[in-house]
């Protein structure tokens, strides 16, 4: 019956776990059929969120291949990929911290405070007005802010804000 | 209008004229003298400017009530009538029909008002016009204005007037009962009247639309939903029901084409019937068809269409009009039609071959059609009888004749656009389909003749030859719709079920041919093998396992489906069960794909497309005939049939044993397992395939506790158990795949005679997998490691095999799920905290939770509750701390619609879990004796709703499902718990109340449904607290005073102002007065002086003194009538509820009015006068004249 144990069948899980520490990997290979909507994928060398997936075959009786269409989580661009069922894409790793928010600077930086004390001064405010509007206005009403910045594949952005009640 | 030279004084005499009248009449005087005085004006000629003038000028409310009167009816008369009929020949149809249809709804609107003489006028004058005596072009319109009256008075077609449904039933009725039949001979004697003409003309008359008017009509009259003229004496509704049957057996096979029944009633015996109508319309028919007969275009002109289009709703005649005598009358009836239409479609082949020739085809068509009424409404023997009185063969034989002829055509034209063919094989198809199904479904008749059998078996083997063709035809072809399984075979699935009927009427003949055909296929594929390319002799076989698996058995719709009785009762000279046909074809498709287990054979032949073919049909295959449970076999089989049936089916039955339990069904079963594991180890990717593996294949397998039982004893069911819980292989399904088939092993445990091996099984199969969630929560590094794609991908589909597990509790293996669920408690609160801006992994973790909750809660000791309770609090704090006051930010609006989406997936797991912890209080099956402290439910829910209602923001709440999900919660909290709202804090009560008021005023009728709920429990509950000196919702409800020193009002206070408004002066459906009435009694009673304050306020503000007394009896009745009492049981809400719709109907028209009057005086003048006189020109004359300005 059942015994051996379920550390060997993911084995190579528990080595990504050892060596995952500083240099963790942009990319990681997933096969293509196991990747969900709201999943994310690399399109074109961009990190994408998954927003539809659908399959179909090449020719009637031929394997299958995975339609897929993906959103640049920075730029907001459409993409879209079509992969054999069997072979594997990249899924960008996409990591997401949250600062609070200390100051939003004149020329256009923000300055945050990590969770171990130090601050972090390098992240730009985005460009868009509408979503620029959304962090200054927040933080002039006098909010403790908290902002969420996801980063991937070297870039990063704010993705969230979080009002964590009036500035003590 | 005419301008006479009319001076004042003669206007103001005739007004005066009409004021004493009027006054007379009021006074009890010269009463008749009076009348006579007011009819002038009605009937006088031109009656416009003397109304007009009244209505402008006259104090006298009556008077200008007359003038009004008599414009409305002028204007039918004069307006509409009038000018249609003088305007007859003009030649703008369009405006003639808008006309005659307006002149239908002024009809209608004063239908039930008009007297019978009022009416004969009218209709009299219509009369005059079908009879030709003003020629053709008014005879014409005289069939029009019938035709619009008809529609008119139809439900289906009439159009909406703003008035009670009842007042459209009564004008129904009154058309059905007392017209519909006159009309329906004037139409036929106008038709009859212009034949000749039409006949010796050989030029196009004008009689033509004449006759083709009058044939619309009847066909109109015939298409009649006949309530009250079917049985004279039996109630609309009784027969309404056995009509309403009669649809549903043939809804079982859903049909492409129309047919509908036509009852209209013994009445109608002496019209339709008896009277040689249907000769004299067959006859005319053929007479002009002969006369035609060189001009091929003909078929097609509307006289034709429409003679033809009648004669074929002649063949759906049924019902008693028709005598009782054992059908000889409909029989002759259909004959005498089935003659007329012979020459339409006999013989086949030179039909089919005019109409490749270029001739029309519509005349084979409703010849097809005719076959398909004639079929629906006979059995097969009669069916096939019919023609043999006449010609040397039976219908059957012509028609699986024309059947073949049409297939075959099909098949060289194989065209991809729908042409004629199609559409013949469709209605040919259906006419099968009626005559087989009642077989099918055990009907009145037995078999299909012999002669039928036979037609069955020849129509078959041509449809399986053209679908062959079809299939390699189309083998190459990249059509996307077509490649998804799943869906081509549901869009084939209709005909497949019409294809299967006809191939069961003879098994002895055409399963042979289906296993002849598929091993011929087989075999090339092996003679071919790496030489040729196999695509095309896959797809033939793909599509002969499509039709094979739906002639074998039936789709089970999770029940458990048995042999079609069309299999189990035939006859089949075969002796041994292992040579009935069924068992030889069986054991064909089986040994094939057996052959899929071998590697080589798996690269060189089966492809996933193919797989997906083999695994559908296993699946459907094995539900019906692997391993039958015996008794219900026998049970079955010997219930519905007589001795001479049960003998043959017992054969039959005792054939199919043979992949019983105690024959070969181990082997079968273990071959359809090895098959399973096949298609998920060595198809990588292809997630259709595995879909249906998962969720077909499988499923069916575990459905039957018999099946279970030896699953869990085979090797190769453990090997697949094995694989899943150790092997890295399986890992590679898609996520949602696993967790199907983690409920399916675990379900496969109930097969373990012992409830503690059973448990025992389930922790082998799991305990790998909670470990390893334990193990990774408990990591150091967690926080770094859990972002990678890699950790992502394995906790997903370790919660998803989870989820699944979750979902597959039962009794016998509770405690294991509960161990597994209770041991990762702990890990998943980490997962959550790690993975809070992870929503994929996030929504797993409360669907599992929410899974498992709905599968435990029931069975849970008080210990476990607590436990299990105090986890779902922790979870939604947490969940809460991370989303409260989040916003996400992105450029990308798909991106932000999508993170809105999660954030309603989310809200509506939470909403779920709630609602699961709620059920603990319903159904419990713990052994704690009911005295045992517990956990008290209703705290912990309220607490969770009020974690979770500042997450809900309105905007939320307009996903539908998550508005029924709250508010369903809401409500059965309010109704079951109300005492926990005076226990709420400030801000949640306020929530609570909010959402309540913003529930009452959804648009969703449910919603409001069950707001009002709420707000009934509260006021009751508050309400038979306080009468027994109790404090009830205590300063909830009496009001408080705010920081300012402000009084606010207690809850039931604003919920009863809120609730009569609603209930007088808002829009709703009736369907909720009950549940307003409900609401409203408790409220009245806990705020009784507050009511009559409202009360009092709503009578002061009429202006009008008539409407005034009327609301203020309304009132007083509506608290006082039928015994209405100050206590809340179920007579006194009956009573209520009866008081409320009284009120309503007597005060809710004027309030409304009124309201709208005060609000948009203009406006609603406007419409009002537009309503009633949409193109009467009078009106809008008039309407001008009253209010010059407002127009500019």
């Amino acid at each position: 019956g059942f015994g051996s144990s379920v550390e060997a069948a993911m084995s190579d899980e528990e080595h990504h776990f050892e060596g995952a520490d500083s240099g963790a990997s942009l990319t990681y290979p997933q096969q293509a059929g196991t990747i969900r909507k709201n999943g994310y994928i690399v399109i074109k060398n961009r990190p994408c969120k998954v927003v539809e997936v659908s399959t179909s075959k090449t020719g009637k009786h031929g394997h299958a291949k995975c339609h897929f269409v993906g959103i640049d989580i920075f730029s907001g661009k459409k993409l879209e990929d079509i992969v054999p069922s069997s072979h594997n894409c990249d899924v960008p790793h996409v990591n997401r911290t949250d600062y609070q928010l200390i100051d939003i600077s004149e020329d256009g930086f923000v300055s945050l405070l990590t969770e171990n004390g130090n601050t972090k001064d390098d992240l730009r405010l985005p460009t868009d007005d509408n979503l620029l509007s959304q962090i200054k206005d927040g933080f002039a009403e006098g909010k403790d802010l908290v902002v969420t910045i996801m980063s991937s594949m070297g870039e990063e952005q704010i993705c969230a804000l979080k009002d964590i009640g009036p500035k003590s | 209008m005419q301008r006479s030279p009319n001076d004042l004084s003669q206007l103001q005499a005739t007004m005066r004229a009409i004021e004493v009248a009027c006054s007379s009449i009021q006074m009890m005087v010269n009463r008749a003298e009076a009348e006579a005085t007011i009819l002038s004006l009605c009937q006088s000629p031109q009656p416009y400017q003397a109304c007009q003038y009244i209505l402008e000028n006259s104090q006298m409310p009556n008077a200008r009530f007359q003038a009004a009167t008599a414009i409305r009816d002028a204007a039918i008369r004069d307006y509409c009538l009038c000018y249609v009929m003088q305007r007859a020949s003009s030649p703008e149809g369009y405006v003639q029909a808008k006309v005659s249809a307006a002149a239908a709804q002024l009809m209608k609107r004063g239908w039930l008002e008009f007297s019978a003489a009022e009416k004969e006028t009218f209709l009299s004058e219509v009369k005059q016009a079908t009879l030709g005596i003003h020629g053709a072009d008014v005879q014409f319109i005289g069939i029009k204005l019938m035709e619009s009256l008809v529609s008119e008075f139809s439900l289906s077609t009439s159009t909406a007037m703003g008035l009670p449904a009842e007042f459209h039933d009564q004008c129904q009725k009154s058309m059905e009962l007392e017209y519909l039949k006159t009309f329906y001979c004037w139409a036929r004697d106008a038709a009859s009247s212009v034949t000749n003409k039409i006949l010796d003309s050989d030029s196009p008359v004008p009689e033509t639309k004449v006759c083709t008017a009058a044939l619309r009509l009847m066909l109109q009259i015939l298409n009649w939903d006949f309530r009250y003229s079917k049985n004279g004496l039996e109630s609309a509704k009784g027969k309404k029901n056995v009509f309403s049957a009669q649809v549903g057996n043939d809804n079982n096979l859903s049909r492409r084409s129309e047919c509908t029944i036509v009852q209209p009633g013994p009445v109608w015996h002496d019209v339709l019937i008896s009277s040689g109508h249907i000769g004299w319309l067959l006859s005319f028919y053929g007479a002009l068809r002969q006369k035609f007969s060189c001009e091929g275009f003909w078929l097609d002109c509307p006289l034709a269409v429409s003679a033809r289009k009648l004669i074929v709703q002649f063949c759906s005649l049924k019902g008693n009009i028709f005598h009782s005598d054992i059908g000889q009358m409909q029989e002759n009836h259909l004959l005498q039609l089935l003659s007329g239409i012979m020459q339409w479609i006999n013989p086949p082949d030179e039909v089919s071959k005019a109409i490749e020739s270029g001739k029309s085809e519509s005349e084979m068509l409703d010849g097809c059609r005719a076959l398909l009424s004639i079929a629906t409404v006979t059995t097969p023997v009669v069916f096939d009888q019919l023609l043999k009185s006449i010609s040397p063969f039976g219908t059957l034989t012509l028609l699986s004749a024309l059947m073949c002829e049409v297939l075959k055509v099909l098949m060289v034209r194989n065209a991809e656009e729908e042409t004629w063919s199609w559409v013949a094989r469709d209605l040919l198809l259906d006419t099968w389909t009626a005559l087989l199904v009642s077989i099918e479904s055990g009907g009145e008749t037995g078999l299909l003749p012999a002669v039928g059998r036979n037609a069955a078996s020849n129509v078959f083997s041509l449809i399986v030859e053209s679908e062959l063709k079809a299939a390699s035809a189309s083998a190459f072809s990249d059509d996307m719709a077509s490649d998804y399984f799943q869906a081509s075979a549901s869009a084939m699935d209709e005909r497949l079920s019409s294809y299967a009927l006809i191939g069961r009427a003879s098994i002895d003949i055409t399963i042979p041919l289906l296993t002849n055909l598929f091993n011929e296929r087989v075999a090339r594929l092996h003679q071919g093998r790496g030489i040729t390319d196999p695509t095309v002799t896959l797809e033939e076989l793909y599509s002969m396992l499509l039709i094979i698996g739906h002639v074998l058995a039936d789709e089970g719709e999770g029940e458990t489906p048995l042999v079609p009785k069309a299999i189990q009762t035939q006859h089949v000279a075969s002796g041994e069960s292992e040579k009935h046909p069924v068992v030889v074809l069986s054991s064909s498709i089986l040994n094939f794909a057996k052959q899929s287990l071998d590697s080589e054979m798996r690269a060189s032949i089966f492809s996933p497309r193919l797989m997906e073919a083999i695994t559908w049909f296993l699946a459907r295959w094995s539900s019906t005939y692997l391993m039958p449970s015996e008794e219900t076999g026998e049970s079955n089989s010997g219930s519905c049939y007589d001795n001479n049936h049960m003998v043959q089916s017992s054969v039959s039955s005792k054939a199919f044993l043979i992949f019983g339990e105690h024959n070969q069904g181990k082997s079968v079963l273990d071959l359809v397992v090895h098959i399973a594991t096949t298609t998920l180890v060595s198809y990588p990717g292809e997630k259709d395939l595995q879909a249906l593996t998962c969720y077909h294949l499988l499923h069916a397998l575990v459905r039957r506790r018999n099946v279970c039982v030896h699953l869990v004893g085979l090797d190769s069911w453990r090997r697949l158990a094995n694989a899943f819980a150790n092997e890295r292989l399986l890992f590679t399904l898609y996520s949602a795949h696993q967790r199907s088939l983690a409920q399916t092993l675990v379900v496969s445990a109930s097969g373990i005679k012992n409830p503690e091996a059973s448990n025992q099984y389930v922790r082998d199969l799991m305990c790998h997998m909670t470990n390893y969630l334990m193990e990774l929560s408990s990591k150091n590094d967690l926080k770094i490691v859990a972002h990678q794609p890699d950790v992502i991908l394995l906790v997903s589909c370790l919660l998803e095999r989870l989820r699944g597990a979750a979902r597959a509790t039962e009794p016998r293996m509770q405690k294991a799920i509960y161990e597994m669920g209770s041991t990762v408690m702990n890990s998943i609160l980490i997962f959550l905290e790690v993975y809070k801006h992870e929503f994929a992994v996030v929504y797993l973790l409360l669907k599992f939770v929410v899974d498992w909750v709905d599968g435990q809660i029931i069975y849970l000791e008080a210990q476990e509750t607590a436990g299990v309770v105090n986890f779902c609090m922790r979870l939604l704090q947490l969940y809460s701390s991370h989303n409260i006051g989040k916003i996400s930010l992105s450029i990308s609006s798909s991106l932000l619609s999508e993170a809105k989406t999660e954030k309603y997936k989310d809200l509506r797991a939470l909403l779920q879990l709630l609602a699961n912890l709620c059920s603990k209080d319903l159904v419990d099956f713990s052994s704690d004796s009911p005295e045992t402290p517990g956990t008290n439910i209703s705290q912990v829910v309220y607490f969770g709703l009020c974690i979770v209602i500042p997450l809900i923001s309105l905007d939320l709440l307009k996903y539908p499902k998550l508005c029924h999900d709250f508010f369903s919660l809401l409500s059965h909290l309010l109704e079951v718990y109300p005492e926990m709202v005076a226990q709420l804090n400030d801000e949640a009560f306020s929530h609570v109340l909010g959402t309540l008021d913003f529930g009452l005023h959804h648009q969703d009728m449910e919603v409001v449904d069950m707001c009002l709920r709420a707000l009934k429990a509260l006021a009751s509950y508050h309400y038979k607290e306080t009468t027994v000196g109790k404090v009830g919702l205590g300063t909830r409800a009496a009001g408080s005073k705010d920081q300012n020193g402000q009084m606010s009002e207690g809850i039931f206070g604003r919920f009863l102002r809120t609730l009569l408004h609603l209930v007088l002066f808002e829009d709703y459906s009736t369907d909720l007065v009950s549940a307003a009435a409900d609401a409203l009694l408790p409220l009245i009673l806990c705020e009784q002086s507050l009511y009559q304050r409202l009360g009092n306020e709503l009578i002061e503000r009429q202006v009008n003194p008539a409407f005034k007394s009327r609301l203020a009896n309304a009132l007083q009745c509506l608290t006082s009538s039928n015994q209405l009492s100050f206590t809340l049981d179920r007579m006194n809400y009956q009573r209520f509820r009866k008081n409320l719709i009284n009120f309503l109907v007597e005060v809710r028209g004027f309030l409304r009015t009124i309201k709208i009057l005060v609000l948009f005086p203009v406006l609603f003048v406007c419409k009002s006068v537009l309503q009633t006189s949409r193109i009467q020109d009078p009106g809008r004359i008039l309407f001008e004249k009253i209010y010059p300005k407002q127009v500019k």
